[in-house]
């Protein structure tokens, strides 16, 4: 069975990509009866037996009707794929020995209710679609590398309704995603900060201007704490203060320590992580590129982008 | 009736400027019996807003002004030894008024908040193991600052699926300034309003914005886009059953306010901001930025 | 009560099965049937209790349990009962090991066995009517298992259209599917309980009362071009008795060489029929006096009696040929013996009587006509219970009692006339029979059975008297009424106008007699014979040519089926959506593209403030769309509308 499958997958295989939105019509769907099919075709020959050594008319009626089904079930099977319309959205990033995850869209454009489809590319989604509905189907790709991930193609299957065929369809799509290098586990110190206040686990806090209350959180130094709220009864706040002192953190691979690129691109990663976590301004610096510090989504995914094409 | 309801809204425009999108938003909320949330920073107007709906709906009206220490018998109301009687008896509080004006409730401890919010859902309160019906109808108007203000209980999700729309006023803009600053105190002009709708008038209202005609492929689209908001990425937690219930209803009352027997999706669409942003997890906190995958990525069906 | 997909898969498949299995309780033992039954509810307390299931060892135990019965049953695997209930018994201890799917469609798989076998026991149109649906449980519970359907409805609609399309197809493979004729399978001779008793080898006079009140079918008989013999002429003619022992007649052991025999000589109307015999007992065929030709396989004794080669337990159909005018010719010396014999001398009171009515000095036809006036004169009465005559019948008969049914008569007419040396038989038989009006056939029942005499004449041959037309001629004129014959246990005959209340009645029993009899003729007995006249009818002559045409029917008819699959069934609101996007490609021409999340009037007031010349026509089709597609009621003439609209529109593009 296993190499049955490989060798199909081999005839299957395409040397075009497949453009972002595909309907599903008698050239996209392939379509052969699975083990239970040729099971049932099996049963039809022994009942066809028993109705010949027996010369029993309804008997041979009866396998007749089982024969017919069966041949109209290809018919129903192929139905029940043809007219989809499947497209990808998007890939999302992903850190590398994590999934890439796939949004595909299943769209139903008949009123025709579809049962039990199957899409396959790491995992399996089996799901039911209503009458001229659309619906997101999120899959995964499992990644080994950093850098750019291409997706396998994409089958969407189908064995409605008596599960004695199965209609599938391979769909190359060019679904591609940045893999970003595997945060390192270690818990390395953001490397030496050029301001000279600057310690080391406490980078969060400046002392210059008054921010705000927050709940008292054990480690807090007594000076901080508002006792006014606290006469009044409503417990312990510690003041807040935020500032711009520190002056920037700069992430530099040259600063990373490690046996090889990858674990210092991955200890880099950490980093980004965790300054982008903490919210802090950071430059970020690698071989022959220079970000200037910012913060926010769309910097750090600049880092992270450097970091997976480094 | 449709009339009537531009009087109101006319009336309304006059007192809180260049606002109209929010009125109406906030009069199809009260038409479809739900409560609404107004989020914004002090002094834009959530308040007199608030209080010339109720003038001009003709309902009585109290304020609850929500405070750190305020406690829910301050709002419900209490049991008084009477004296004279040698009994208890029971002082209503001001949530048996038919709109309640709940004014920063997110100053207040949650036991407060959730004393107003169990209300609002039930439309009646027990104390001492005796029922008491809330009027009807009953509105809760309430406003809050945005949550990174300090000193605020931000209500739990939970908590705010219950309010049917959340809007916001923002800023002014130019020549409603000036004219705000030229105008009327309007806190005079709210006093002169007269009500525009009688109750069983609104009663009747509110029957006929029921009935307005909801199609399978309208109702595609709704279920279209719950389903979106549950399994795209963009968001963490999906639309509830609930808010699916609530963008059903609101659109039945806009397409009634617009005078047409069955919706269309753009009702949806309109109405999509106000009641669906606050019960997603999102980002932003603009509420259109919020909505906004919901409304151009699902098509209509 | 809430049940879980698969617990609801589980009761669906076991309902059906307990269903498919059913009818077996008549077929096979009692116990092995109790025992299935008794594995199924312990299947179904299992779907509840799951610690309730036994062990795979008990599982194992029970399987010897099972084929201890089979064994104690049936010593054997083979044969119809015992390869039934092997079946049963797989089928039940397979319940009780359900791991994955593949299991549950092995169930499913033994249960179309089980249904098949129901056929081998009994083939009515309601049995094929209840395995049609039970097949359509069983195609309900592949789909199920399947594709974890939640909702039943869907699943049995489903099943059932599939079945239905399923069913041309499966006719042109009934009708065109080679037939081979199956030999006879030794090992498979099972005890066929379902062959009627008919006319017994011993005519005593109780025999045929007994039948007389059976309203069972004997044979049905469908004349070519519709050409019936008149009901006087309708003698079915079966057994010939012509050795008495003085009580009872039964058939001649003696052997009569045939090549001594005249050739008879048929005259007059031939009538072309074909007959189809329900199960019998005896090889013999009933057949209109006199048989002429008849099909292959049957023979023709010297007594002029039809048989079968080999007796059969089925349901045969035979393609005869009478002649109601005949003329055996000339007697042979065994015959006269066989046919004039007399257990015992006369006696003198007979003997006294012939004298009386000139029996030993008058022609034979005098005699006759001078016995059948007697009897018509004098007070003989025709009854279906008549006294016990147990000595000396003939005379009780003849001079006290003077009741009888047709056997007492035919008996003592025939006793007469070999008294008086005359060569004559009784014959015994069916007349009459039912005229089917929508089915235009025959059909003679159990009640229809006779007996009457043949007497051998000279320049005649041998000819048919019969005595009880001389005493009820009603009988022979119009028949038994079966019903009232049943009912009062008295015989009557039909009466002369049929238009009386229960005409409606007897419309619907007919119409359901007419569907038997299709069903037998073109159903159940649908073989290599019938199959080659029904195809040659059509035209087609050979194998060859068969197998094309059913292959070129399948063709055609999977043809239809895909275009009627794949067909574009819209429904009224999806054509509104239709026409709609055919505006908007229009538009899209001059690229004012919709955007698929923009509402209908919001793409309204984007394209009039592009071409706001034709803002009227776009109000109008936005107007037409939301409500044909969003309104309260969409309707025909909207739509109509919204078509016409949207033919109509062109854009007017201004060239600046």
């Amino acid at each position: 069975m296993k190499q049955l499958k490989l060798f199909l997958k081999k005839l299957f295989k395409r040397h075009y990509l497949d453009k972002k939105s595909v309907t599903l019509n008698h050239k996209r769907i392939y379509i052969l009866p699975t083990q239970r099919g040729l099971n049932f075709a099996l049963l039809v020959a022994l009942l066809l037996v028993i109705s010949f050594v027996y010369n029993n008319n309804l008997a041979y009626l009866l396998s007749f009707l089982l024969a017919s089904v069966f041949f109209i079930t290809i018919l129903h099977t192929f139905k029940s794929l043809a007219g989809l319309i499947i497209s990808v959205s998007k890939a999302h990033s992903a850190y590398v020995s994590e999934d890439v995850v796939v949004d595909i869209y299943l769209d139903n454009p008949s009123i025709l209710e579809r049962f039990n489809l199957t899409l396959n590319l790491n995992n399996t989604k089996t799901i039911d679609l209503p009458a001229t509905q659309k619906r997101l189907v999120t899959l995964n790709s499992p990644t080994l590398k950093r850098g750019w991930h291409y997706c396998e193609p994409i089958t969407l299957a189908c064995q409605y309704p008596f599960g004695l065929f199965k209609a599938w369809s391979v769909l190359h799509f060019e679904v591609k995603a940045l893999v970003y290098p595997k945060p390192s586990t270690e818990n390395n110190p953001f490397p030496e900060l050029a301001g000279e206040q600057a310690q080391q686990g406490n980078i969060t806090k400046g002392h210059s201007d008054f921010y705000g209350l927050r709940d008292y959180q054990e480690g807090d130094s007594i000076r901080d704490i508002h006792w006014k709220s606290m006469a009044k009864g409503q417990g312990l706040h510690s003041k807040d203060y935020r500032g711009d002192l520190l002056t920037e953190l700069w992430l530099d691979y040259s600063q990373t320590f490690g046996y090889d690129s990858e674990q210092r691109l991955s200890q880099l990663c950490r980093w980004l992580i965790d300054a982008d976590n903490s919210g802090l301004q950071y430059g970020f610096i690698l071989v022959g590129l220079t970000l200037q510090p910012s913060s926010g989504s769309c910097h750090f995914k600049k880092c992270l982008t450097a970091l997976a094409l480094f | 009736m449709q009339t009537t309801l531009n009087n109101l809204v006319n009336a309304a425009n006059q007192i809180i400027l260049g606002k109209e999108a929010q009125i109406r938003l906030a009069l199809c909320c009260l038409l479809s019996k739900g409560h609404l949330l107004i989020e914004d920073i002090p002094g834009v107007g959530k308040t007199t807003l608030s209080h010339t709906l109720a003038k001009l709906l003709g309902l009585n009206y109290q304020r609850i002004q929500f405070t750190s220490d305020i406690l829910p018998a301050d709002i419900i109301g209490c049991s008084i030894f009477n004296t004279e009687k040698h009994e208890f008896s029971f002082h209503k509080g001001p949530i048996f008024n038919q709109m309640i004006l709940a004014d920063e409730i997110n100053r207040s401890t949650p036991k407060a908040q959730s004393a107003l919010l169990e209300a609002m859902e039930e439309q009646q309160v027990t104390v001492e193991g005796k029922t008491y019906q809330l009027s009807t109808p009953f509105f809760v108007i309430a406003t809050q600052n945005p949550n990174h203000q300090i000193g605020t209980f931000p209500l739990p999700e939970s908590q705010l699926d219950r309010f049917l729309m959340r809007i916001e006023l923002g800023y002014p803009d130019y020549k409603a300034e000036r004219s705000l600053l030229m105008g009327e105190n309007r806190q005079q002009l709210i006093s002169c309003l007269k009500p525009q709708i009688t109750a069983e008038k609104l009663a009747l209202i509110q029957k006929n914005c029921a009935k307005i005609h909801a199609s399978s492929p309208l109702l595609d689209y709704i279920q279209a886009i719950i389903n979106y908001s549950r399994e795209s990425a963009d968001y963490n937690e999906g639309l509830s059953p609930r808010a699916g219930l609530g963008l059903l209803t609101a659109a039945k009352t806009w397409a009634f306010m617009e005078n047409r027997d069955a919706v269309l999706p753009e009702d949806v669409q309109v109405v999509l901001p106000a009641v669906a942003a606050h019960r997603l997890k999102h980002g932003s906190t603009n509420a259109e930025e919020i909505v906004a995958p919901l409304i151009n990525k699902v098509a209509i069906p | 009560m809430v049940l879980k997909n698969n617990q609801r898969t589980l009761v669906f498949l076991l309902s059906s099965i307990g269903l498919i299995t059913f009818p077996h309780f008549w077929h096979i033992p009692l116990s092995i049937i109790t025992f299935f039954y008794a594995l199924l509810l312990w299947r179904f307390i299992g779907i509840w209790k799951s610690h309730w299931l036994p062990h795979k060892i008990i599982v194992l135990l029970i399987m010897l349990g099972g084929i201890a019965l089979l064994l104690n049953h049936f010593r054997s695997f083979l044969g119809r009962d015992a390869g039934t209930s092997l079946f049963v018994i797989a089928l039940a201890l397979k319940l009780l090991e359900i791991k994955k799917d593949r299991d549950l469609y092995l169930i499913c798989y033994l249960a179309f066995i089980v249904a098949s076998s129901q056929f081998l026991f009994g083939q009515s149109m309601l049995m094929a009517l209840y395995i049609l649906l039970v097949c359509c449980a069983l195609f309900t519970s592949l789909i199920i298992i399947n594709s974890q359907q939640s909702k039943p409805v869907v699943a049995i609609k489903k099943s059932a259209t599939i079945l239905a399309q399923a069913l041309p197809m499966t006719l042109v493979l009934f009708f065109l599917f080679p037939r081979i004729q199956t030999p006879d399978w030794v090992f498979l001779n099972d005890t066929n309980t379902n062959a009627i008793t008919g006319l017994s080898d011993t005519l005593d006079p109780g025999s045929i009362t007994s039948l007389a009140l059976s309203p069972e079918l004997a044979f049905r008989v469908k004349f070519e071009n519709n050409n019936i013999p008149p009901p006087r002429q309708r003698y079915w003619r079966g057994p010939v008795y012509s050795y008495t022992d003085g009580k009872r007649w039964t058939e001649s052991q003696q052997y009569i060489n045939p090549s001594y025999m005249d050739t008879p000589k048929y005259k007059g109307k031939a009538y072309k029929y074909t007959l189809l015999l329900e199960p019998q007992i005896k090889n013999w065929i009933y057949t209109l006096d006199m048989p002429a030709q008849f099909s292959s396989g049957l023979y023709k004794n010297p007594r002029h009696q039809l048989l079968t080669q080999k007796q059969s337990n089925n349901r045969r159909e035979y393609q005869l040929v009478s002649y109601p005018h005949y003329n055996t010719g000339y007697i042979t010396k065994a015959e006269f013996r066989e046919n004039t014999q007399l257990p015992y001398p006369a006696s003198q009171k007979i003997i006294t009587f012939i004298k009386q009515l000139k029996g030993f000095n008058s022609s034979p036809e005098d005699f006759i006509k001078t016995l059948l006036d007697y009897f018509r004169t004098e007070d003989f009465y025709y009854t279906l219970k008549p006294p016990l005559m147990k000595q000396k019948p003939i005379e009780t008969f003849l001079f006290e009692n003077r009741r009888g049914f047709c056997s007492h008569y035919a008996t003592t007419f025939v006793y007469l006339m070999r008294v008086a040396h005359i060569p004559a038989r009784v014959i015994g038989g069916y007349q009459g029979g039912e005229f089917n009006s929508i089915g235009k056939f025959l059909e003679v029942r159990q009640a229809d059975a006779h007996a009457w005499a043949e007497v051998w004449l000279e320049n005649k041959g041998w000819t048919r008297v019969d005595p009880t037309a001389a005493v009820a001629p009603e009988r022979i004129e119009r028949g038994v009424d079966i019903n009232k014959q049943i009912a009062q246990g008295l015989v009557n005959f039909m009466s002369i106008n049929n238009s009386n209340a229960y005409s409606w009645f007897k419309k619907s029993h007919q119409l359901l007699q007419s569907l038997d009899y299709n069903w037998q003729r073109w159903v159940i007995h649908y073989d290599t014979g019938n199959q080659a006249n029904f195809l040659s009818s059509l035209g087609i002559k050979n194998l060859k040519i068969m197998l094309y045409w059913m292959m070129g029917l399948i063709g055609f008819i999977t043809l239809c089926l895909t275009i009627y699959l794949f067909k574009n069934n819209d429904t009224s609101i999806d054509k509104a959506s239709f026409y709609y996007q055919k505006f908007c490609k229009k538009l899209a021409k001059v690229g004012l593209q919709r955007q698929p999340n923009e509402g209908a009037n919001d793409f309204y007031t984007r394209i009039s403030q592009r071409f706001p010349t034709q803002k009227h026509q776009f109000k109008v089709i936005t107007a037409l769309y939301n409500q044909q597609r969003y309104g309260k009621q969409p309707t025909k003439k909207v739509l109509q509308q919204l078509q016409k609209t949207v033919n109509q529109f062109k854009i007017k593009v201004n060239i600046k």
